[in-house]
């Protein structure tokens, strides 16, 4: 029994030291960020060398941060939301999860992608495009499709491939992007006829990407950083962008109402951080392509400029707030058309 | 596991109220036993219960706080979810026969013949038990994708198609065989070999052997292998996410209404929904096997059984298991080459570059996997001791429902228990959401089933009347326990240490809702890298999860056979 009784010491022991350890100061900042890890550990460390400031993170997807701040409202965990798309962050504010904050410096940002409500702070920009396979371009002897319409040509067929607009953010950016485009009827024929060509419908936004990285089809739709992530890898990916006007998306932060309260002062201070120059500038040395929104950051080496870009005057809240309603409508039109067949 | 022979019950003859009144007395007698009852029950009430009612609240109850069924109703009638929850009893169905097949094959070859390597075997089929979420699903890509290494490579096929059904048995029944393996093994290993072999002597052929004893006996486990392999197939969201293709389950369904949709209701009621085969095929379990009684064990020792040596039986069993074994590690190889070459599956270029990444990136969640586990393992395990010697040993008001409520948490798909945790631990008085504690109370009480049904397996080939002698010569139940049935009990402690071990260092579903700013997870960290497409840093981490895995239960199995060699000593 004494072996018994020096288990239980041990395990004592290391309880302990797991209390020990969660003692935290208020020299710190508690965030939640949808920015992939290797990339977001170039900017918190950046903020940490620029202010003291130590920052603890978690890694998590958009859609489980808003599930997370949703389910721990009375408790909140995390002061600041770090990256994501806006159109979590217009859930989260309508939901009365977020604490309204508008950094200095604000008005600098193109109003276009500032919220209205000034709740949330935009802090970087990334268009839709095209991943081809460069391998199976070669081989079929094609060119990376240039516009939507292109899409739908037949040497295409069955290599196509987007996430469903149910189940991806992204998709529904492509959906949405297509009815202000073409207006809502024309766009439910586009997505039908298109339905010929798609190989097949993923659950993630980014995973249309990956599959066109891997060779599983010849043509992806995503957000271009979801596209240059695996490119940068080292995968055969060429990128491409719809002459015919293109949708973006708009990343945000955002302070999570009711935080650890010693926390406010240094969540306010990341956030003022976070459009800086200084920080806006880290998206071209960490490898990650987006855009910055400030004027005068420097845009990633491979990265495309909104500019340049032919970019529809991309309308998120009209997007936001339609989505059951065009989801049942997509679901009813193109997708159940093929439960028909079945 | 759930291997559910039944009690045989010792006190029929008298009525139903003596007995009760007979109950009462002899719990007040022991305050000790009754307060560890009472401790457990309130326990397995506030970790177990009470956070699946609060998923089951928020799927009928409105933001206003009102009572709203329309989304159920909505949901019920919608062609959509009758699919899916049709495609998951299907995947589920398949799946369970299937890995069955092959954990009994597997189980019968190691336990009942005198087949060469054995050892082997039985440590290639443990691996998938140590495979962290998608890994599986992304090795099949890399080899029979429309590039893969077999498909295009070696075979030119230009379009092959991994996605759908097909794939998804095939992966889920590789991935979950080993635990009808395990199960099957304990059951066929428990069956009195003696009876086989006196047929064997009365000129019964092997094949009658098999058909008329071995397999009858092995029913229960067959059983309970189908219900254990139905419900992980059905609950894991990983390899559907990444292989499923068009084809829509619950379980991930779930998991995207959540994280896709932001919809923590819908995704709360996919979860819930999960519960309805998962149930159902539990009650089908338990009613097939309360049918018959299976009880064959003497605890009387047995002499060495006549394992079949003919060739004609070997020889296809070693040749199968040869061919699984050869799958499995043909699927673990190509993780480990992709934790060794720059970019998997285009740029095979040999590189120590993933693991240098590794580094740098840190090893917290290394850390705090390897720590957490550690410390909800024993307690698991000694808890699962506890509560198996009290069902099995001790008459109680509200045994059947403690039974019942130690193998809800396990039974339940693991998004209702993080949903459910993040849900019911996030205020006073039980504030616990952003610690350490909710994760190791959330392993405890997931895998605690795992620690009982080891510790009822083997209290059952104990002879109860070593322990009523220690009652009789005046021990406490707690002496008792603690002297004669623990130190009987620990070949099952071994096990339930290590399997309770590798499901909190591998568990994903659960708490990914729970991990927080101070205490990320290993899991959690490889899900994010392959979110990334860094298949190559997710590889790496994989590898060194599984090193970790085997190097503990290596450290484990030392430490159990230390206690048990210096244990009969000082009993000498």
């Amino acid at each position: 029994m004494k072996k018994m009784i020096l288990v239980l010491f041990s395990v004592l022991l290391m309880l302990s030291i797991v209390a020990a350890g969660c003692g935290s100061g208020s020299n710190t900042v508690s965030v939640y960020t949808a920015f992939p890890e290797q990339e977001v550990i170039v900017y918190l460390e950046a903020f940490k060398e620029e202010t003291g400031i130590e920052v603890k993170h978690v890694r998590l997807s958009a859609g489980e941060t808003l599930a997370r701040i949703k389910a721990e409202s009375s408790n909140p965990q995390a002061s600041v939301w770090f990256g994501g798309p806006s159109d979590t962050f217009v859930a989260a504010a309508n939901d009365g999860l977020l604490e309204a904050y508008q950094p200095e410096g604000v008005s600098n940002i193109p109003e276009q992608f500032r919220d209205v409500k000034k709740v949330w702070t935009p802090i970087y920009v990334g268009a839709l495009g095209f991943a081809s396979n460069s391998e199976w371009l070669e081989k079929e002897g094609l060119e990376p499709p240039q516009s939507w319409a292109d899409l739908l040509k037949p040497e295409y067929a069955g290599n196509v491939t987007m996430a469903h607009p149910a189940s991806s953010g992204t998709a529904y950016s492509i959906f949405a992007t297509l009815v202000q485009l073409k207006g809502e009827q024309e766009a439910l024929d586009y997505f039908l006829q298109l339905d010929e060509n798609i190989r097949q419908y993923t659950k993630s936004g980014s995973a249309p990407a990956k599959q066109a990285g891997f060779g599983e089809t010849g043509v992806g739709i995503s957000f271009a950083h979801d596209i240059l992530k695996p490119k940068h890898e080292g995968y055969p990916i060429t990128l491409s962008f719809p002459t015919d006007g293109t949708g973006y998306e708009v990343g945000a932060v955002a302070l999570i109402k009711g935080g650890p309260s010693d926390q406010a002062e240094n969540a306010k201070k990341f956030i003022d951080w976070a459009i800086s120059k200084q920080a806006q500038d880290l998206y071209a040395d960490s490898g990650s392509f987006r855009l910055p929104v400030n004027p005068e950051a420097k845009v990633p080496e491979g990265a495309v400029k909104l500019s340049d870009l032919s970019v529809i005057d991309y309308d998120a809240v009209w997007a936001g707030e339609n989505r059951d309603d065009l989801l049942d409508k997509f679901e009813s039109y193109v997708v159940g058309k093929e439960s028909v067949v079945e | 596991m759930a291997n559910t022979n039944t009690t045989p019950s010792t006190n029929k003859i008298e009525t139903n109220g003596s007995r009760q009144l007979k109950r009462m007395k002899m719990l007040i007698k022991e305050p000790y036993l009754l307060a560890i009852i009472i401790i457990i029950f309130v326990s397995l009430f506030v970790f177990s219960i009470y956070p699946i009612y609060q998923v089951f609240k928020i799927t009928v109850v409105n933001d206003e706080g009102l009572l709203d069924l329309s989304l159920i109703v909505e949901t019920f009638t919608s062609s959509f979810f009758l699919k899916t929850l049709w495609n998951s009893i299907q995947l589920g169905i398949l799946s369970a026969i299937f890995g069955t097949i092959i954990g009994f094959i597997f189980a019968y070859a190691v336990t009942r013949t005198e087949m060469k390597g054995k050892k082997f075997f039985n440590l290639v089929a443990l691996l998938p038990i140590i495979s962290p979420p998608f890994v599986i699903a992304l090795s099949v890509i890399l080899l029979f994708g429309r590039n893969g290494i077999i498909s295009n490579g070696l075979f030119g096929f230009d379009d092959s198609n991994v996605y759908g059904l097909r794939s998804l048995v095939f992966i889920q029944t590789l991935g979950f065989f080993p635990i009808a393996y395990l199960n099957l093994k304990g059951v066929l290993e428990a069956i009195d070999s003696s009876v086989e072999d006196a047929a064997l002597n009365l000129g019964a052929s092997r094949w009658k052997v098999f058909r008329t004893i071995t397999l009858p006996l092995a029913v229960p486990g067959i059983l309970s292998s189908l219900l254990l392999v139905f419900i992980k197939a059905i609950e894991d969201f990983g390899n559907p996410m990444v292989i499923a293709g068009e084809y829509q389950t619950l379980a991930v369904q779930a998991y995207l209404q959540i994280t896709g949709m932001y919809d923590l209701r819908a995704g709360s009621f996919y979860a819930v929904a999960l519960l309805l085969p998962s149930l159902t095929a539990y009650f089908i379990q338990k009613y097939w096997i309360n049918k018959k009684s299976y009880v064959t064990v003497t605890g009387k020792p047995t002499q060495a059984r006549m394992k079949i040596n003919e060739k004609h039986i070997v020889l296809p069993l070693f040749i199968f298991c040869g061919l699984i074994t050869g799958a499995v590690l043909l699927i673990y190889g190509t993780v480990l080459w992709g934790a060794f070459v720059k970019v998997w599956g285009v740029d095979n270029t040999l590189t120590l570059d993933n693991f240098k990444y590794t580094f740098t990136l840190g090893f917290d969640s290394v850390q705090n996997s390897l720590l957490l586990s550690a410390l909800s393992t024993p307690i698991t395990a000694i808890l699962g001791m506890i509560i198996a010697f009290l069902i099995i040993r001790k008459q109680f008001i509200g045994k059947k429902l403690m039974e019942a409520s130690s193998m809800l948490a396990f039974a339940v798909p693991g998004t209702v228990i993080g949903i459910g945790y993040i849900l019911a631990f996030n205020q006073k008085p039980l504030l616990l959401t952003g610690t350490a504690l909710i994760l190791i109370i959330a392993f405890t009480f997931r895998n605690i089933t795992v620690g009982i049904e080891a510790g009822t397996n083997s209290l059952r080939q104990v002879d109860p009347s070593i322990e009523e002698a220690s009652t009789n010569l005046g021990a406490s139940s707690f002496t008792t326990f603690r002297k004669i049935s623990l130190p009987l009990m620990k070949s099952a402690l071994f096990s339930g240490l290590v399997y309770s071990f590798v499901r909190s260092m591998t568990s994903i579903s659960a708490v990914i809702f729970l991990i927080s700013v101070n205490w990320n997870l290993l899991t959690v960290t490889i899900l994010s890298q392959v979110e990334d497409a860094s298949l190559g840093a997710a590889a790496a981490y994989c590898i060194i999860l599984i090193v970790i895995i085997l190097i503990v239960i290596g450290l484990l199995e030392f430490f159990v056979n230390y206690l048990s060699s210096s244990k009969r000593r000082s009993y000498r």
